[in-house]
């Protein structure tokens, strides 16, 4: 019974121990000169729990009495979310390294706060959403404020930690509301009370508070506003992993609470989702225009993603789940590229963020300018890159479920947001003459990230390995 | 040949001029027209099918889910786009070979070239509309890299980034258009979009569908408003120009218009939109055509005007206006590409293309000559040249179109931008090669090559062949638009002649002819006029509107986002008050099912001291201390609240926790200043203010709300209270659940709190080992301190209270199981108790008392617990399962032992090791290391002889 159970979570608890086992074996023995090994340690550890997910787990399991999930679903995002950390921390060693940043609590706390993402994919009931969400905001908020020299990256942490904070309390509320009037914490259970168009009031604040809480960690708009000061305060590697797995999780969460809880009730959902959808693109793509910092432009444009993604889920459909899935993974590969080409962005060693530093690039470094033109054009939406069928994918979703008005504004905002993408671009092609350039060395690990997910970008157009088919059945096991 | 090939070779065939670099430019010209060549003789292949009126498909499924399917299809329409783009596809790489410099990468033009080709094919070939907009995004893309290919002109920068911000934004706006499309019809290919005419024109979303699209086309065919990036692009290449801007790439939108014709066209708002965009473009272009000194400029903008034209005959929606676009289409493409191609070589031998350094080149270049005198008067409309045939269609087309009511509107400026368009021609040719011979040529001119004059020439014959004898043409104009109609018409019976007797058209031609005539003798005053007259420059406008966009939004997110975390938590909040309105205004309110309960006078008098303390805070909240206090009465009004609401267990921890808490935060004033100082203007506390009542009178509503009304199931303390006795042996559920039930929870979180404690030892550790001590040190108090540090009586007190202290907290201990109490409250107790001694006696003398370390407390605390629930497996039964009994000891009374005793004497201790480790390592940033350990417990003591020390020096030196 309870080795069924801990089978099933087998995955975490290796990350769980791993974790604890490598942060006492580098306190008590080299400490920061253990860093590196942990790091690769850590993403192979990752990478291993990925293929042994992908490879072993079928159907849908359940354990601790519906607490916890092992679905399709879970298995897609959890794929997602360790590959991407995987990338993101073997991309960080060496330039943390380089600024003398990396601690080995960092890999340690980035495991840890994986565990906290499957954990929340998986959750099937609101303790174990909880759990998740705030073993991994915990280690998040510390991760954010690494560089603790640093007055804007310990501010951009503290503002993180109490806005965060503030947002678990009210999905607290939430949850508590839901109990209260669900008379369970199962989302099981949930769903049979929550129908649609009989919704009591009780159990509706409860799944707007929810929503809140959920929306400031995927970033949404209005909950959005700690993202352009922790990325920009951020170190770059850590701004990457802000980017990119937290963010899978986030959507997991918020599909999963929507769909295994509130399935029932759509309409009840439905245009709040849509709501925060619009904001965020909007806000994305006009509040980039502005940016001349690429790390902060790139917050916001993964406000204006996130946008997109929640299209998908507002169609509250198997479609839509399935678009968001295909979009969060496309965009995740999108931005371990972009944020590649971020860190290689140096000027005599010392990392630039400028944009206009990116002038004439192209003339430079025409192999890496290339690829982030492959890449922004595919950020912006525009065909044939993967981007565009991301982007494909949620507004027919969207449109399949009556909500044409949220197809035709997001396709507006596209064009909005398209304008800062191409700018890059512009710069990097048609730029000023400047007398001081970016360096062209740089890790070629780095570069190797950045052309791989360029040319991911464009070989992916051609049956996009198959992350259809897993995503629809992925999408197939959660929305009944 | 199978229309998967046609389209693949290019894109497969653009890697071979890359590879082949290093093979020679002959070579790499060589691979690219072979490559052309290839994709140009596979699609004659068709040509018998296409003929015979067959429409030839390919499909393979791509993403089935998004209804985007690789499929293919090939007729009339097609066909001609097809053999346009290859054909002129052929020349053009023809003339790159010879016209590309020496030092140019010829490998990376010529696969740039190619991939535009694919994409183009691609177009127009796709029979899903998915997959053309795949295919026209390339088409940015690839024209992008080539607009780019001359990265050293600086008036290049400029062009591209209009080009490139125009064209991707337009796509971008048209992917929305398609989709609508698609969803209405129910299928993303066209072949079946096409048959549904009247499904699509009745739809609501048709008008939305239609701006979207032809925002689509309009950017990418140059179309007024947007046709003022076309003629910035013109730094590119020539060969580039020749081919991307006049012959193939702007006229995917045009394509696209005549694609969608069949569904689109015929209503009102394709009327209006279309005709007229397409009648001003006509006739703007034309006029700034006029005024053009460079060459690629003027033919830039007669492009954009030529366009214009067949945009405005698109529109009409006419099956004679639509077979006048698809003859004009041809026609412009022959003369266009030749003209372009022309003023390729003009630039290429004489180094210049501003007309007004060139002009008597027509006996230094005669070859050239000949070539852009037939071509553009071709354009100007003169008779035996195709130019002639289509534009007289056009004029007749016009007459019988009538725009908002005007008959004479469209005819008339249609002959007037004929007017201007012969005008511009005859510049053309009378600037740049008539006149006398100048002896400053930038370089000296000479007929190139056959090489460079070839392909125009070859494009002049069949102006000239087309012009003679337009009957060799009309069965092929015919049958593309027989295709084009897609018979939602009849094509139109009209014969193609020369001479069609006189005809209103005629009179119309002829008037512009002269009328072009006329204004080139008046050129120089008119251009005098043309200088001085201010005009908006499209491109002026646009970056500033660009700018002024960019601006609005800096200044938006720069309010938005201005750094200040209050900003950030009114946003969040105003946010979250406005999501609770929406639920509230959606949900079914229903009855409210209990009734209130009246107000005694007691709860009364407890609220209004409760709103007073609240209210006075937010008054009073910058004198801290004062604050403080306030604080603590909010705490003990609500410690009293939970009494009044029968929860002792509550209220004692809630009153226990205050107590603690104020003293923590009173020894964290200790390093603060008295006063906050106001930063903030009068306004933003008003605004602040607002949000507050806003968040207070939401929450109270929400409050309101669910007091009056039950849960709608069971409340879990149903269960609690049914099973407290019989399963955990305590009459005390709340107890019961903290070391019973939820044993397991209070475990986790006594360890949680030894943690805490522990962190915020280290954190005052490091505090005390590092720069900050000195500084600590060195710390004056603002405030004169009272000389008498630790008075008697709070000493003697303290001492007197603290065994009874203590027997409460045993007291409190022990009843908790059964009555209100346990070792939570307990632990907070007797922490109490051992802080009053800490202030009032002093640091030194309460921890040179201290038997045991905090450290230890805690973890014997934790320690008890873990073996207590251990304790449980030897029995078999799973960890942490309580168990009781009863025994009887004389003289005592029977009383219980529960195994759950022992686990909260673990709490007991965690907690008293927690708060104790906690106020210590605060009290130890205050306390001054310089303070001799006093062996004295009170500073001033009768019974003593020696006198108080004076207050010692602040060290200076940071340990």
């Amino acid at each position: 019974m309870i080795s069924a159970d801990l089978n099933i979570i087998l995955p975490e608890i290796i990350l769980s121990a791993f974790a604890m086992l490598g942060l006492m074996a580098a306190v008590y023995t080299t400490k920061d000169k253990m860093a590196g090994a942990l790091v690769w340690a850590t993403a192979a550890l990752f990478v291993v729990l990925a293929a042994w997910i992908g490879l072993t787990g079928e159907g849908t399991q359940t354990a601790f009495n519906g607490m916890f999930n092992d679905d399709g679903f879970a298995r897609f995002a959890k794929i997602t979310i360790l590959l991407s950390a995987a990338a993101v921390l073997v991309m960080s060693e060496g330039y943390m390294r380089a600024r003398g940043i990396l601690r080995f609590e960092y890999p340690m706390l980035v495991a840890l706060s994986a565990v906290g993402m499957m954990m929340m994919v998986s959750a099937g009931d609101l303790m174990a959403l909880y759990m998740g969400l705030e073993l991994q905001s915990l280690a998040l908020y510390v991760v954010a404020s690494l560089r603790r020299d640093s007055v804007k990256s310990t501010e951009a942490g503290l503002k993180y930690f109490v806005l965060g904070a503030l947002s678990s309390g009210l999905l607290l509320y939430g949850a508590s509301l839901v109990y209260g009037y669900a008379g369970t914490t199962l989302f099981s259970g949930i769903i049979t009370t929550a129908q649609s168009g009989e919704t009591s009031l009780g159990l509706l604040f409860g799944l707007v508070f929810l929503i809140s809480g959920m929306a400031f960690k995927v970033s949404a708009v209005p909950f959005h506003m700690w993202t352009p000061d922790v990325y920009e305060g951020a170190p770059t590697p850590i701004t990457a992993f802000f980017a990119t797995a937290p963010k899978v999780a986030a959507m997991g969460l918020f599909a999963r609470v929507l769909h295994d809880g509130f399935g029932q009730a759509v309409g009840d959902w439905q245009q709040i989702v849509a709501l925060l959808s619009v904001l965020s693109m909007f806000l994305g793509a006009v509040a980039a225009i502005g940016q001349t910092n690429i790390k902060r432009l790139m917050a916001f444009s993964s406000i204006a993603h996130m946008g997109y993604a929640l299209m998908g889920l507002a169609a509250g459909t198997v479609l839509g789940v399935q678009a968001m899935l295909v979009y969060m993974a496309i965009y995740v590969t999108m931005n371990v590229g972009t944020f590649a080409f971020i860190m290689l962005m140096q000027k005599d060693g010392v990392p630039v963020t400028d944009i206009s530093s990116l002038n004439l690039y192209a003339r430079q470094n025409p192999g890496r300018a290339l690829s982030m033109l492959v890449l922004l054009f595919s950020l912006a939406g525009v065909p044939p890159m993967l981007g565009f069928f991301g982007k494909l994918y949620v507004l027919r979703a969207a449109y399949e479920a009556g909500l044409v008005w949220l197809a035709v504004l997001g396709v507006i905002a596209s064009v909005i947001g398209a304008y800062y993408y191409l700018r890059i671009v512009f710069y990097m092609y048609f730029g000023e003459e400047q007398s001081d350039t970016l360096d062209t060395g740089g890790s070629s690990l780095l570069a190797g990230f950045l052309i791989a997910s360029a040319l991911i970008m464009v070989v992916g157009v051609a049956g996009m390995f198959g992350v259809e088919g897993a995503a629809q059945a992925a999408a197939a096991t959660l929305v009944n | 040949m199978s229309l998967f090939f046609i389209v693949a070779l290019p894109f497969l065939g653009a890697l071979l001029p890359g590879l082949m670099n290093g093979a020679g430019r002959a070579a790499c010209a060589g691979v690219t027209f072979t490559v052309s060549l290839a994709a140009f003789l596979g699609l004659m292949t068709n040509l018998p099918s296409v003929l015979a009126g067959e429409v030839v498909m390919a499909r393979v499924d791509w993403m089935p889910v998004l209804g985007l399917n690789f499929t293919l299809m090939l007729d009339g329409l097609g066909f001609f786009f097809a053999m346009l783009i290859l054909g002129i596809g052929l020349l053009i790489i023809a003339y790159a070979r010879h016209y590309l410099a020496r030092g140019d990468n010829m490998g990376e033009f010529f696969t740039y070239l190619l991939l535009f080709q694919g994409a183009m094919v691609g177009i127009v070939l796709s029979d899903n509309i998915l997959l053309l907009l795949v295919f026209w995004e390339l088409t940015s893309l690839s024209s992008f890299l080539l607009i780019g290919y001359w990265k050293h002109l600086p008036e290049g920068r400029q062009g591209a980034r209009m080009a490139l911000t125009v064209t991707g934004m337009g796509g971008l706006a048209m992917i929305g258009g398609m989709l609508i499309l698609g969803q209405i019809v129910g299928s993303y290919d066209l072949s079946v979009i096409l048959q549904n005419r009247e499904l699509i024109q009745a739809d609501p979303m048709y008008v939305p569908a239609l701006i979207l699209i032809l925002l689509g086309c309009f950017t990418k065919s140059a179309q007024f408003p947007f046709h003022f990036w076309l003629p910035h692009a013109m730094a590119a290449p020539t060969p580039v120009s020749a081919y991307l801007h006049s012959a193939t790439m702007v006229k995917a939108g045009i394509f696209l218009m005549a694609r969608m014709w069949p569904v689109l066209s015929g209503t009102p708002e394709w009327f209006v939109i279309v005709t007229s965009a397409g009648l001003i473009t006509m006739v703007l272009g034309a006029l700034i055509a006029i005024f053009k000194h460079d060459l690629k400029a003027l033919l830039a903008f007669s492009t954009v005007s030529h366009l214009g034209l067949i945009t405005m005959l698109l529109g009409t929606g006419t099956a004679f206006g639509a077979m006048a676009a698809v003859f004009h289409i041809l026609n412009h493409a022959t003369f266009k590409a030749a003209l372009f191609m022309s003023a390729g070589i003009v630039d290429h031998e004489t180094h210049t293309r501003d007309i007004r350094r060139l002009g008597g080149l027509r006996t230094l270049m005669p070859i050239t000559f000949g070539i852009v005198t037939i071509a553009a008067l071709s354009m100007a409309g003169i008779p035996f040249l195709n130019g002639f045939l289509s534009k007289e269609m056009m004029l007749e087309e016009t007459t019988h179109t009538t725009l908002f009511g005007i008959w004479w509107l469209v005819p008339a400026l249609a002959t007037f931008g004929s007017l201007l368009s012969a005008a511009y021609c005859f510049r053309l040719i009378g600037h740049t090669f008539l006149g006398p011979v100048r002896d400053n040529y930038p370089s000296k001119p000479h007929d190139p090559g056959f090489g460079l004059w070839g392909p125009p020439a070859f494009l002049v014959v069949l102006v000239v062949v087309i012009g003679v004898a337009p009957f060799l043409a009309e069965p092929f104009v015919k049958l593309v638009t027989a295709s084009l109609l897609g018979g939602e018409a009849e094509v139109p019976k009209a014969y193609f002649k020369i001479w069609h007797g006189l005809v209103p058209a005629l009179f119309m031609s002829v008037a512009a002819v002269v009328g072009g005539l006329l204004l080139m003798g008046v050129f120089k005053p008119l251009l005098r006029v043309w200088e001085s007259t201010p005009r908006p420059e499209a491109k002026v406008i646009f970056e500033g509107l660009i700018e002024a966009a960019a601006a609005l939004a800096r200044r938006f997110i720069h309010t938005l986002h201005n750094g200040a975390f209050t900003r950030y938590a009114m946003i969040g909040s105003v946010a979250i008050i406005a999501l609770g309105l929406h639920a509230w205004s959606t949900g079914t309110v229903g009855a409210p099912t209990r009734d209130p309960q009246s107000a005694s006078v007691v709860a009364i008098a407890g609220w209004a001291m409760l709103v007073a303390a609240t209210g006075g805070l937010v008054v009073m909240h910058r004198n801290r201390l004062l604050s403080l206090i306030l604080i603590g009465i909010v705490g003990l009004m609500v410690s009293i609240g939970f009494v009044f609401l029968s929860a002792p267990d509550l209220a004692m921890t809630q009153f226990t926790v205050e107590v603690v808490t104020i003293i923590l935060l009173l020894l964290a004033l200790n390093f603060l200043p008295n006063r906050t100082p106001i930063e903030s203007t009068v306004l933003r506390r008003v605004r602040d203010a607002g949000v507050a009542v806003a968040g207070g009178l939401a929450t109270f509503a929400l409050a309101y709300h669910y007091l009056l009304r039950d849960a709608v199931s069971t409340p879990i303390s149903e269960f609690h209270l049914a099973n407290s006795y019989k399963g955990g042996g305590g009459t005390n559920v709340v107890n019961v659940i903290l070391v019973d039930f939820r044993g397991f929870d209070t475990y986790g979180e006594i360890i949680v709190l030894g943690i805490a404690a522990l962190l915020i030892y280290a954190l005052t550790e490091t505090l005390l080992s590092g720069p900050v001590r000195a500084r600590l040190l060195n710390r004056l108090p603002d405030q004169p301190r009272a000389g008498d540090m630790h008075p008697m009586m709070m000493v003697v007190l303290t001492r007197v209270i603290m065994p009874v202290v203590l027997m409460v907290g045993f007291y409190i201990f022990l009843r908790g199981h059964n009555e209100p109490g346990g070792g939570f409250i307990a632990g907070l107790i007797v922490s109490i108790a051992v802080v009053m001694q800490y202030m009032a006696s002093g640091f030194a003398w309460t921890s040179s008392r201290l038997r045991y370390p905090y450290h230890g407390v805690i973890g014997a605390g934790v320690l008890i617990a873990g073996f207590t629930g251990i304790g449980s497996w030897f029995v078999g039964k799973p960890f942490l399962t309580s168990d009781f009994t009863y025994v009887r000891i004389p003289p005592f009374e029977k009383f219980e032992l529960a195994t759950a005793a022992l686990f909260d004497l673990g709490v007991f201790l965690a907690v008293v090791g927690a708060v104790m480790l906690s106020l210590e390592s605060f009290s130890r940033l205050a306390h001054r290391a310089q303070d001799k350990d006093s062996e004295h417990p009170m500073d001033i003591d009768p019974s003593r002889d020696d006198p108080p020390e004076d207050q010692p020096k602040p060290v200076t030196e940071g340990v």
